[in-house]
Formats: C-alpha cells, structure tokens, sequence
C-alpha cells in the first residue's frame, strides 16, 4: 500500500480523499491555490503544496508543477478527483512516465473514451448498443445529410469535441439538415477548434442511467448497479438516485452486463462509470464512459456498504478485488442533491461571495460532503458546487421526504443557493411518481422564481427583531396607554424624571 | 425605528420598538407584538402568540441572508430619502419616522449634551426622542410643536463639541 498520495484537487472531493486516506493509514498531500489557502482540504492534509496562481490553468491543471511537487515530497500516488486533471491522458502519462501511480485507468484507456467516436466504435464491436448513428471520418456536407436522411428524424448533430450543448442541434426535420449541420460545425469551431461533428438518433423521454464499475488491475470487473441522473440543468447533473424508478430486474441484469462487458472491451482498470441513456421503451444506448470517480458516487456507497474510493486506492496499489459480482447488494433508496452557490431564478449564474454561515444538517442517513465552511469565499475561479448531500432510506419515498427534510434545514448564508429549487424539485408530483427525463427542468420549472410571493411576513418580523437588536437602544415611550400597572407607565416616569 | 428592506426591487416597510425582550412591529397596517431572543449570533427564536419563528440572519456587507422556514431570503436595508445613512452628516439628526412633532425641548443656538433630548415625535401611539449625539451647539432645528414630520426629514443639526457656551 502506498504510504503517500498527492490529491490534485479542491473542494468537496479533495477532503472526500483526504479522509479516506487518513482511515486508510496514508499521509495526504493538499495542493492548493492562492485563493484556497484556508480552505478546509488544506487544513485537513498533512502536508500542502502552494500552486500560486488560482488561474486553473496555472495551479490545477498546471501538470509539471504538480507532478514536480508530488516527486519533491515523495508523493508514491496522485488521486485527481474529478474535474481539473482526472481525464487528461497526458497528466495520466506524465505520472507513469515519472514513476508516480496515477489513481485511475491507464494514458491510453483514458485517451481512448476522450474520443468520442473512437469510444463508441469500440463498445459497439463489444456488442453493446449504441445510438444509431454516424461518427465517420468523412465530414463534408454531402456525406452528412446522406447519413443523416439514413438515420431518420429527429436526430442530433453533435460537436466530436463537444461537451455542455455547445455544438449540438436537435434537427426535427430533413429540411432543417443541411442548416443545422452547418452551424454546429460553425460552433464547434470557435468553441473547441475543431469543426468534427457527428449524427445520432434523437432519443424521446431520454433518461440518464449510468453503472458504477470496478475493475482491478488482475482482470476482474464488477459492477455496482444504477445511478438515476436524468435531473439536469445546463446538461449537469443535480439529483442523482439510486435504484432508479424505471429499473427492472430485467433490465439492470442486461444493462449490468453491457455496462461490465464494456470496460473488459477497452481493459479498463480502477473506478470507471458507463453512461446509457434509456428511451421510454427501455431501449438503452451506450452514451459515454466516465474514467473517473464520479461526483455522484456517496448514493452508490449508501445503497452497496462498498467504499468507491477506498478501492480506487487499493486498485491503483495493486490489489485484488475481493468482492465478486454476487457480494454486491443494492439496499434500499439513496438520494444526492448537488449543493451549488448559483440563482436557479436567473439562469443559474453562479453567485460569488463569502459564506456568512454554514449550518449543515445532521441525522441518520445523512451525508454531507463538502469543502465549504463558514466565511469561505466562493470566487469566480472554480466550479460553484459548494456541497453534496446524500441521504438514504429504505425505500424512494422516504428518501425523498428525508432530502427534504435536510434542505430545509441546511443553511448557507452569503451567497445565493439552489437549495429551494432542489427542493421544489422533490416536492415536484412528477418527481415523485417517478416520471423524469432529462427534459424534467426545462418541462417544468422554465421559468421558476424563488419568490413569486415576496417576502414572507415571518421574514419580515425576524429582520425587524434582528435589526431592533443590533441597533442601538431606541427611545420608546407609549403614552396612550390606560393600564396603570403596564410597564409602560414606569418608562414615562422614567423618561419624565431624566 | 422604521426601516425600509428591499426584497427582488419591492420595498417593506416596517416599524419595530422594543423593550426588553418585547417587540412591537407594526407592518401594512397590522400590529405584532412578539417576544424574540437571539439565542447564537444570528439565530434569533420569536414567539408570535402561539406561534414560533425560527430564522437564522447573517450580515453581510450590503445585504442580509435571511433563513427561515428552510428558505433564504437576500434582503437590503434601505434609506428612501435618497441619501444613504453613510453620507449624512454625522451631525444631521433624520426623523425615524413620519408623525407629529410633540415637543421642542431646546432652542436653536443653545448648547445640549450627549444624550439631551432635543424634539420629541409621535407616530403609532408611541414617541421618538431625538437625543444628541454629543455634546455640542443646536444649530438649527426645522421644525415647531404640531409640525408634521415625513420620514428620514431633518429634524436638526447639531455641531460638534468647541464652541460650548463656557467652555473658554
């Protein structure tokens, strides 16, 4: 085991690191930037390395800087979290190639799913469905339309490069084709540098499942079941569950089995996640793999008892997978709402400011993964998820009910939050049968205000205590007042007498 | 005191005495009388008869975070008299609130100290003292016994401390 691992992250996933290695008995190296000097994963690590500059660019995702600092202080692992370095081959290959285990799959495995279409021709020989589609190398316009009418409509023109709808188009109709193409070619250029599109069917109702798999460096690959992550905004993940309300046991045994004979198709190794979408039909489609630790693993640990990153580490050393495929149980319903500091009522722009208060809930079956404290300062730097918090219960029902019940009760001050939409969300009576896609927020919450009511009258009267008590002493005498023994008549006195 | 919060571009205005433990707040024409606490910094538990009113409010530099029945509400403290409370005059004395004057208690010119009441207003069955904020010289008092008042007015100017009748 290693005795040393550098965390070449921030935030919520860097403490998630730092503690399972002080449990594991490995001394833990912090990166930080100008800006996360106190930050909490900074105050926990036993050691932590200044990377100046909070332009990402120059501290996290500053490769020779990091790996430069990691041989300095002896550093044997690096674990990149997610986000910044964790899918970049080259950071992946810099490691090896300076005797440091990077923490997750090999340069080329990460190199490979990078790749869009290279990713999905090499499921598919797999014999794991894929989106029906063209991914050619062939981009000219003529080629496109001809696979694009072949497809059929709706479909989608996407962006190879892409990532976050930019590049991509929803083409309803053959007459839109050539238009459409055209301009996500524009897009893709100016965003990425790269023109490469490809076409797909467009799926109707679309659900995000995605399996967890593990796979050790001995050639053993289990899977951990579902995540449900059909609540998107922005193409991001906010609620993620497990089991997700459309499993069957039928089709969590074939998706299962797709999602392990996809990482033995490409050698995966450690901690990986395999991302279907699921049509109304539960017809499912290889979308992508993740060769990473996802953010929305703690629901996946609640429901299976099995430690994601304790194993990432174990894997990375060397170790066996204990656990056969048969050990790993799904129990119960586990829920995770992604705490971001951004105004769901204004496009969800981030919002930046110091924390004047942070007051996390605290019960049974409560998690809360964080690296936010109070008077942190959220800046305009990083990725503005200021938390996660998961809970589990026996069954969907009361997940959701205990989900409610923890935002109701976490309170972050200073910035604003989307923990009331969150909540409106699960108080959604769609969300509560069941009935998601990735549509769900566009559907039903376009144009949703924190406040349509204004501020409540109980809001109103806490601030005039408030204020009442932080200001100093007013001069009050009530002099209408009939009642000889009412404290008031003493105060006249009082006043008359000064 | 009378306060004006501004809440996504609408204005409250509320007006809160307090004694002791004791608040009355008067807002849109009704009267609550609650006894509050701030049991932490911040954390401030009402009873609003047999009702509780659980918030939690942070200061930040212009605004304030109110928490309160699992939601927060961003809130500003606002002056509607066009000035804000940080450019007046430290010796420019505003009125808390519209009502009556009730009394003049000092004339212009003479010498007051810290603490001495200089005019007395009525609003809401109760009354304002305006005090001085130090020892110092009345300049100027703009108003007489019956005047009405308008929120945020100015009542007087004091100057500060030298010229005391005296002193020299």
């Amino acid at each position: 085991m290693f005795k040393k691992i550098l965390i070449a992250n921030r935030g919520e996933i860097a403490v998630r690191i730092i503690k399972v290695c002080q449990e594991m008995g490995i001394k833990t190296v912090a990166v930080y930037s100008d800006v996360d000097r106190n930050s909490p994963h900074v105050q926990i690590a036993d050691e932590s390395i200044d990377l100046g500059d909070p332009t990402p660019s120059e501290s996290y995702l500053n490769i020779a800087k990091i790996i430069e600092n990691a041989q300095r202080v002896g550093a044997e692992a690096i674990h990149p979290g997610y986000g910044f370095l964790a899918e970049n081959p080259d950071f992946a290959k810099a490691c090896a190639d300076k005797g440091i285990k990077f923490i997750g799959p090999t340069p080329e495995v990460i190199r490979l799913m990078g790749d869009k279409i290279e990713a999905k021709k090499t499921i598919a020989n797999a014999d794991v469905p894929v989106i029906p589609g063209y991914n050619g190398v062939k981009q000219d316009l003529q080629t496109l339309i001809k696979e694009g009418k072949k497809i059929g409509f709706p479909l989608l023109v996407k962006a190879t490069a892409g990532g976050g709808g930019k590049g991509m188009r929803i083409v309803q109709a053959e007459s839109e084709l050539e238009q459409s193409i055209e301009s996500a070619k524009r897009e893709a250029k100016s965003a990425f540098g790269n023109d490469s599109v490809f076409l797909e069917q467009y799926i109707d109702k679309p659900r995000h499942i995605e399996f967890q798999i593990l796979a050790d460096e001995h050639g053993h690959v289990i899977h951990l079941f579902e995540r449900e992550c059909s609540i998107q905004r922005r193409h991001q993940k906010i609620i993620e569950e497990t089991p997700s309300p459309a499993m069957t046991p039928k089709l969590r045994e074939v998706m299962g089995d797709a999602a392990v004979a996809a990482a033995k198709a490409v050698g995966y190794t450690n901690a990986g996640t395999i991302e279907f979408m699921v049509d109304g039909k539960h017809n499912f489609y290889f979308m992508e793999m993740n060769t990473r630790l996802q953010v929305e693993h703690p629901i996946t640990e609640a429901t299976t008892g099995i430690d994601l990153a304790k194993w990432q580490i174990r894997i990375a050393s060397g170790m066996e997978l204990t656990i056969k495929q048969h050990d790993v149980l799904q129990r119960g319903h586990a829920l995770e709402c992604r705490i971001y500091a951004e105004d769901p009522s204004n496009g969800f722009l981030p919002s930046i400011g110091t924390l004047e208060k942070v007051e996390i809930p605290i019960g049974p079956n409560i998690r809360n993964d964080t690296g936010v404290e109070t008077n942190f300062h959220v800046s305009s730097y990083y990725d503005p998820m200021l938390a996660k918090l998961t809970v589990n219960s026996e069954n969907r029902e009361e997940s959701i009910n205990k989900m409610i019940w923890a935002l109701s009760h976490y309170i972050i001050l200073g910035v604003t939050t989307n923990i009331s939409f969150l909540k409106k969300i699960l108080e959604h009576p769609e969300f509560r049968k069941g009935n998601i896609t990735t549509h769900f927020i566009n559907e039903y919450f376009h144009d949703w205000m924190v406040t349509k009511e204004g501020l409540p009258l109980d809001a109103l009267i806490a601030l005039a205590v408030y204020d009442s008590l932080h200001t100093q002493r007013q001069e009050v005498v009530r002099y209408k007042e009939a009642d000889p023994h009412s404290p008031w008549q003493h105060v006249g006195r009082w006043r008359m007498g000064a | 005191m009378f306060i004006n919060y501004e809440h996504n571009n609408h204005v409250y205005n509320v007006t809160v005495e307090r004694r002791e433990n004791q608040f009355f707040i008067m807002y849109d024409n009704n009267e609550y009388t609650v006894t509050a606490t701030e049991l932490k910094p911040g954390q401030i538990f009402i009873q609003l008869g047999d009702r509780v009113i659980k918030s939690i409010i942070s200061q930040g530099h212009d605004n304030k975070f109110v928490f309160i029945d699992g939601n927060v509400f961003k809130v500003k403290r606002i002056e509607l008299t066009g000035r804000k409370t940080s450019e007046k005059k430290e010796g420019d004395l505003h009125s808390p609130i519209s009502g009556t004057v009730v009394s003049v208690k000092i004339k212009e010119g003479s010498s007051v100290k810290k603490d001495d009441v200089i005019l007395i207003i009525e609003a809401m069955k109760m009354e304002y003292l305006i005090r001085a904020p130090y020892d110092g010289k009345v300049e100027k008092i703009h108003f007489k016994e019956k005047n009405q008042i308008e929120i945020g007015q100015l009542t007087a100017e004091i100057k500060k401390g030298a010229e005391k009748d005296g002193s020299h």
